[in-house]
């Protein structure tokens, strides 16, 4: 197993994030690789996300706390930061990441994210347009894709 | 100093040049070069220090590694005095504002609370940490007494070894490290090369000093690389002046403000156009000439990969052509021995009438063929300078040396060869543009384009002058057994020829500088640094030899006149033009 010598940072993350988790996010370690997260975050109450509940995944790459984890959404979103892969565009994840900053501290960002779509900093071109052009109807089809993929399963 | 009779002693002593429109202040210069060499040695190399000496103001530095190091580390100085702050802040504040000393200083002294903030220099801790024995490092979370705890200005504790994974990563990823701040990210304190130097290994600190030293040339407005390959010598320039060109210690010449090689006269944009020009074109301009023949008839470039030698140009045009002589296919047929085997063609070889370059010359009007024209000059003009440089070298590595023993010389008075070459270097560089500058003269501007091939048809010739004498004339002393009583001859042909022909390219340039103005102005700017020149040469009080200047400034007084074919002034006593010997 990749377990043995996992550094004590990781460690106590994980157990600071079973122990007393972040309101609306939940993260837990897989069984086999405790680098591998599920992590689940409720729609932000006011966002069109609202009532869904999204999966993600995340991973610590041999490089954390130095380089930032992995995280992609599982369940299809519409968003226009998040393309259809699930990828993320959000900086704390890429240039603005520091070793500082947590697994907690990132879901956090997600979940603000989630609040906050920014369609002039976009990663799916055509959802930004959307979201630009119309934004009530971009947030029809957001909470739209929220009831149809992100219901509770 | 002007006078007539100095002008006629100046024509009456030089034999060397008969079309010396240009030469003003050259004759003079090569004259009193001559006499006193004759005179005495002594004066001789004063003469040698004077040309140097009269070489324009040099504006721009070449900067070694030293060079560089000592700049930055005195413009540090420099901050850390004036702003009463440590060398590592003043480094910091200097690398947020581009390394400008003056830039720093007013921004500090404008707000300096702002600028504290902006670039991440704190007063005082963020986080205090009284009577604790022990800290907890905000990456690995791990519990280290105090002395394993590292910190920068704002306090937040990391221990030893995650600020080395910290600094590492940054500066692996680049010069970004320059900037590098507090891990805690709403924190922003500046982590200079004080933290580097404590922190980090010997290899990631060889490469922050090495992307500090760089950051100095890179972010510095004033300074740049030399572009050349290899080179890693670096040039600080100074405004002021429109020349751009600068040439490297290690002898590669390039323009400050677009970084090509240096392309006097020709200005940066011309240059870009052609450079595009050629990268797109010199390929499909080679594949079209070795494989097409342009049609007898509208001139288009017609590839033959198949069939007979019965050619039908495409429409509009429907030419119909024998492929061989280029005649009408209408004057073949069996009278003509076949038409797969073209007599004509065949007869008209042999009398040596089809010759290519002919054929070309027919064809200049096709503005491919025009592009050709101008670029297979400038590129010979390319080569033939690469050859000058690989023969400068040679003479300066070995035949210097061998000619110093045969002729009995110190090595010293061998020097105007070395100039020489380096002129003719020189001026294949300039005369290798002018071929850009041609290709994009109007072709409407009839008056400035045979005023333009004038000059150019002169400059070429002088260089051509001067390029045979260096590289011909010498060759007989380079294999002669002993000393030869011609060599000072030489030695006063070559070096008036040099000195010459610098002349004339000093003011070509000028004059294609100046966008040819003489030719609407009827006026006479070229005089102007010619007299100037003058003033400087004569501070050896060596009045009434030659110190002609041809034109001056004035353009219409009792002593001038202008030519009305071409409009450069001539002296009175002049009956015919000296730039294009009509008669008054």
């Amino acid at each position: 197993m990749a377990n043995s010598n996992l550094p004590r940072r990781i460690i106590k993350e994980t157990q600071r994030l079973l122990s007393e988790p972040a309101p609306g996010i939940s993260a837990s370690p897989s069984e086999d690789n405790m680098r591998y997260f599920n992590v689940m975050i409720l729609g932000p109450t006011q966002s069109p996300y609202e009532g869904g509940v999204f999966k993600l995944e995340l991973f610590l790459p041999e490089e954390y706390p130095m380089a930032a984890p992995k995280v992609r959404f599982l369940t299809k979103i519409y968003h226009p930061n998040i393309d259809k892969l699930g990828r993320i565009c959000l900086d704390i994840l890429k240039d603005k990441w520091s070793p500082a900053l947590q697994i907690r501290t990132v879901l956090l960002s997600i979940q603000a994210l989630l609040s906050a779509p920014n369609p002039d900093d976009p990663l799916s071109e055509n959802i930004a347009k959307h979201w630009k052009s119309n934004e009530a109807e971009a947030v029809e089809t957001a909470k739209e894709w929220t009831r149809l993929y992100a219901s509770g399963a | 100093m002007d006078s007539e009779d100095d002008m006629h002693d100046a024509h009456d002593m030089e034999s060397l040049e008969d079309d010396d429109f240009y030469s003003g202040d050259t004759e003079e210069g090569a004259m009193d070069y001559y006499s006193d060499y004759d005179d005495d040695a002594g004066d001789y190399f004063d003469d040698a220090d004077k040309i140097e000496s009269r070489r324009p103001e040099q504006n721009f530095t070449i900067l070694k590694e030293s060079d560089i190091r000592v700049r930055q580390e005195d413009d540090i100085d420099r901050v850390a005095a004036v702003l009463s702050v440590s060398r590592v802040a003043a480094s910091i504040l200097l690398r947020h504002h581009n390394w400008s000393v003056s830039k720093v200083h007013d921004a500090w002294f404008a707000d300096e609370e702002r600028v504290r903030k902006a670039v991440g220099l704190l007063e005082k801790p963020v986080v205090q940490h009284p009577n604790t024995s022990e800290l907890t490092c905000g990456i690995c979370f791990e519990n280290y007494p105090r002395s394993g705890i590292g910190m920068a200005s704002c306090g937040h504790p990391y221990c030893f070894s995650c600020w080395e994974g910290y600094i590492s990563t940054s500066i692996n990823d680049g010069p970004g490290c320059l900037m590098l701040r507090c891990p805690e990210p709403t924190c922003g304190a500046a982590i200079g090369q004080d933290m580097i130097d404590l922190l980090a290994c010997n290899e990631d600190k060889e490469k922050y000093a090495r992307y500090l030293r760089r950051s100095y040339i890179e972010d510095n407005k004033k300074s740049k690389w030399c572009p050349a390959p290899g080179c890693e010598y670096a040039v600080t320039f100074d405004a002021g002046g429109g020349n751009y060109d600068v040439s490297c210690l290690c002898s590669y010449s390039f323009c400050w403000n677009c970084t090509e090689e240096a392309h006097r006269p020709v200005d940066c944009g011309t240059v870009v156009k052609w450079i595009m020009k050629n990268s797109a074109e010199s390929e499909n301009m080679n594949w079209i000439l070795a494989n097409s023949k342009p049609c007898p008839k509208c001139k288009r470039p017609i590839e033959k990969n198949q069939g007979c030698m019965h050619i039908t140009c495409t429409p509009p045009c429907k030419f119909e052509f024998c492929w061989l002589c280029l005649g009408a296919w209408s004057d073949h047929g069996e009278r003509t021995g076949g038409f797969y085997a073209c007599n004509r063609y065949e007869a008209a070889k042999q009398e040596g009438v089809y010759d290519d370059t002919e054929r070309r010359r027919e064809m200049a009007k096709n503005s491919l063929e025009r592009y050709t024209h101008y670029y297979e000059r400038w590129a010979s003009n390319q080569s033939s300078r690469q050859k000058a440089l690989a023969d400068l070298e040679q003479m300066q590595n070995v035949h210097i040396e061998k000619l110093s023993d045969t002729q009995c010389q110190p090595e010293s008075q061998l020097k105007f060869i070395t100039e020489a070459w380096l002129q003719i270097v020189e001026c294949r560089r300039v005369l290798k543009w002018t071929y850009a500058y041609g290709y994009y003269l109007p072709e409407h501007e009839g008056a400035k384009k045979q005023f333009f091939e004038y000059l150019q048809g002169e400059a070429e010739s002088g260089l051509e002058r001067l390029h045979q004498c260096a590289e011909k004339e010498l060759q007989q002393f380079l294999t002669a057994e002993g000393q030869s009583k011609e060599f000072n001859d030489f030695r006063t042909k070559l070096a008036g020829l040099t000195s010459v022909t610098k002349n004339y390219f000093e003011n070509l340039v000028r004059a294609l500088e100046n966008g040819l103005s003489d030719v609407d102005a009827n006026g006479a700017s070229f005089s102007k640094a010619t007299s100037s020149k003058n003033a400087a040469g004569s501070s050896k009080g060596r009045a009434g030899r030659g110190k002609g200047a041809l034109r001056t400034n004035r353009t219409s007084d009792d002593t001038h006149w202008s030519c009305e074919h071409c409009t450069s002034v001539n002296v009175k006593s002049a009956t015919t033009c000296q730039i294009c010997n009509q008669r008054r």
